[in-house]
């Protein structure tokens, strides 16, 4: 290979920069066996829980099973933002909280190897790893909703549910959840990018905000009060919810708008947090 | 043009100053000796350079560009601290990700002709786990030089290689100053291997530029000494003292200093009785030139 001595210097395109980014991400993402456990955790999880429930009590009585059809494994017959039993949270929307773990341990590598020096030196634009991270940790959750959904169907056959349902619903419901994955990609990265030095934290933060558990908790005061619960919405959790087995058009419609805007909100922020602080 | 020129350039942790309005300038295609102790603020700067921090103040600039400008970082090759390398990826995958990092067009066999540089051709399906840490040094070195960098950041790269390693490490460094007029910027505490290929050297004290000087330079500063032995060491130094401003004992020897005219010393001395049995003309050398500096600013 020939160097040349002259002193070019090109500006990459922000597309060119992107693309190199994705690249290197992607590249990680396929070689990395955490995305695979991941995958297959999110396969065997509904597989487990629908076991789980038709397993007999104490006194060798079958348990009543907490789903009456398939389709309840993939997603809630109705927005259900109070939980009263397993069956209510038991759905795909548990596949957040283990991307939000994959997403922390994959981004985790990046500083604890050290490997994130060789991007932010080459790469002066902070936007460039907010984004392609968001874009490929979005992926990575889009494809573990997929493998939910195989495991999910398989195990629901296996124990004989009903597949009665609104398909349009259906499809409404899991395309609806994966767009929430860019979401919910972006809010795990932004939380990677303020606990960058801090693994364990990075990953209790990403597991704690993927439970919902604070959409849960302001939504039983809100129903206390007897007032309209459709403003969680505009959460990520809320959204995800909504994504149900009665969805149509106007609930993907939201689901896109919120998935978008938090992502420009948290891409946004975390770029401003890497340009104004030590990265490494 | 100069590959870096940096101007009042500060850098702060928690109120205590890591670099003070440091000055530095490195000329293209130079080999940059930056030198200072432990905590002088070396590897500070090289990271705001490499923009991994962001400084409390001043100017940094690469090939005359702000150091923030993408076409200009895209050629900036670093190696700091570690390589920065995945330890269950292989070195081939750590590598090859750096490729598509820099978007480079035929990256197999880039791979293969910086691994030829750092003479590894043969330990691309290890993992990088399993590399002693004269391999990593030089993965990261090999990480460095992929792409066509117009610029080399190396902290400490000779850590921890032996003495085969260094020199290939010097080999290696002279070959992409001369052939490929990239420029290389590297700290080290072994003042000797510098000393070896720098063109140019910077002293760090305290987060400041304490001096800047070409390899030139610093051999016109270093100073000039006589070093002898005699039958009567004490007596002979005693003799010495009285016609010389600058004599020292080191070791077995004596030091005369800013003289380098052994047979009038020889002369001089027999005369007075002391036979000499072994005498040579020297010059301090990088690292006794740096110490003398180190304990001159001590004192101030």
């Amino acid at each position: 290979m020939t160097k040349s001595k002259e002193l070019k210097f090109e500006s990459p395109s922000f597309a060119e920069r992107l693309k190199s980014m994705l690249g290197v991400d992607f590249y990680r993402l396929f070689h990395t066996p955490v995305f695979y456990i991941f995958l297959a955790i999110s396969a065997i999880i509904p597989a487990m829980v629908s076991a789980m429930t038709m397993m007999p009590d104490q006194n060798g009585n079958t348990m009543e099973p907490l789903y009456s059809n398939v389709w309840q494994i993939i997603a809630a017959t109705e927005p259900l933002y109070v939980i009263n039993t397993i069956a209510d949270y038991a759905n795909m929307n548990m596949v957040f909280i283990f991307g939000g773990i994959m997403v922390s341990i994959f981004i985790g590598h990046d500083y604890k190897s050290g490997y994130v020096k060789q991007l932010f030196t080459t790469h002066a634009k902070k936007q460039d790893y907010m984004m392609s991270k968001s874009l490929v940790c979005a992926f990575a959750i889009v494809c573990m909703c997929a493998s939910y959904f195989i495991g999910g169907t398989f195990a629901g056959l296996l124990v004989g549910y009903s597949l009665e349902v609104n398909v349009g619903s259906l499809i409404i419901a899991i395309v609806g959840k994966m767009v929430m994955s860019l979401g919910w990609a972006s809010l795990y990265t932004f939380l990677n990018v303020i606990f960058r030095r801090y693994f364990g934290i990075s990953i209790a933060s990403s597991f704690f905000f993927g439970t919902g558990i604070l959409i849960i908790g302001a939504a039983a005061i809100v129903e206390g009060l007897s007032l309209p619960t459709g403003f969680l919405n505009v959460f990520l959790y809320g959204s995800s919810v909504n994504a149900c087995l009665v969805s149509n058009i106007e609930t993907l419609v939201i689901c896109i708008l919120v998935s978008v805007l938090w992502t420009v909100f948290y891409n946004a922020l975390g770029t401003h947090i890497l340009s104004k602080s030590d990265v490494y | 043009m100069n590959a870096i020129e940096i101007r009042n350039l500060s850098k702060s942790f928690r109120g205590m100053y890591a670099v003070d309005n440091l000055n530095m300038t490195v000329p293209v295609g130079s080999i940059y000796g930056f030198i200072g102790e432990n905590g002088s603020g070396k590897s500070t700067t090289e990271k705001l350079i490499c923009g991994h921090l962001v400084p409390d103040g001043g100017e940094i600039k690469l090939f005359g560009r702000d150091y923030t400008d993408a076409g200009v970082r895209v050629r900036v090759g670093a190696l700091i601290e570690n390589a920065g390398c995945f330890p269950h990826s292989s070195v081939y995958q750590n590598l090859r990700m750096q490729t598509i990092n820099l978007g480079l067009k035929n990256p197999d066999e880039e791979i293969r002709r910086v691994l030829e540089i750092v003479r590894m051709q043969d330990s691309a399906n290890i993992k990088f786990k399993s590399c002693s840490l004269g391999m990593k040094q030089r993965i990261g070195i090999a990480m460095a030089l992929l792409g066509d960098p117009a610029l080399l950041i190396l902290d400490e790269p000779i850590n921890g290689l032996d003495t085969d390693g260094m020199r290939i490490m010097r080999e290696i460094l002279v070959d992409i100053t001369k052939n490929y007029g990239c420029t290389v910027l590297i700290s080290s505490h072994i003042l000797g291997e510098l000393e070896k290929i720098a063109t140019h050297y910077g002293i760090i004290r305290q987060g400041k530029m304490i001096m800047e000087l070409s390899a030139e330079e610093m051999d016109r500063r270093a100073q000039v000494f006589v070093s002898l032995k005699t039958d009567d060491m004490k007596g002979a130094w005693a003799i010495l003292s009285k016609k010389f401003a600058d004599v020292r004992e080191e070791g077995e020897y004596i030091r005369v200093y800013d003289v380098d005219d052994t047979a009038y010393i020889v002369d001089y001395l027999m005369k007075s009785g002391h036979v000499v049995s072994e005498i040579k003309k020297n010059k301090i050398g990088l690292e006794e030139y740096y110490i003398e500096l180190m304990s001159r600013k001590g004192e101030e």
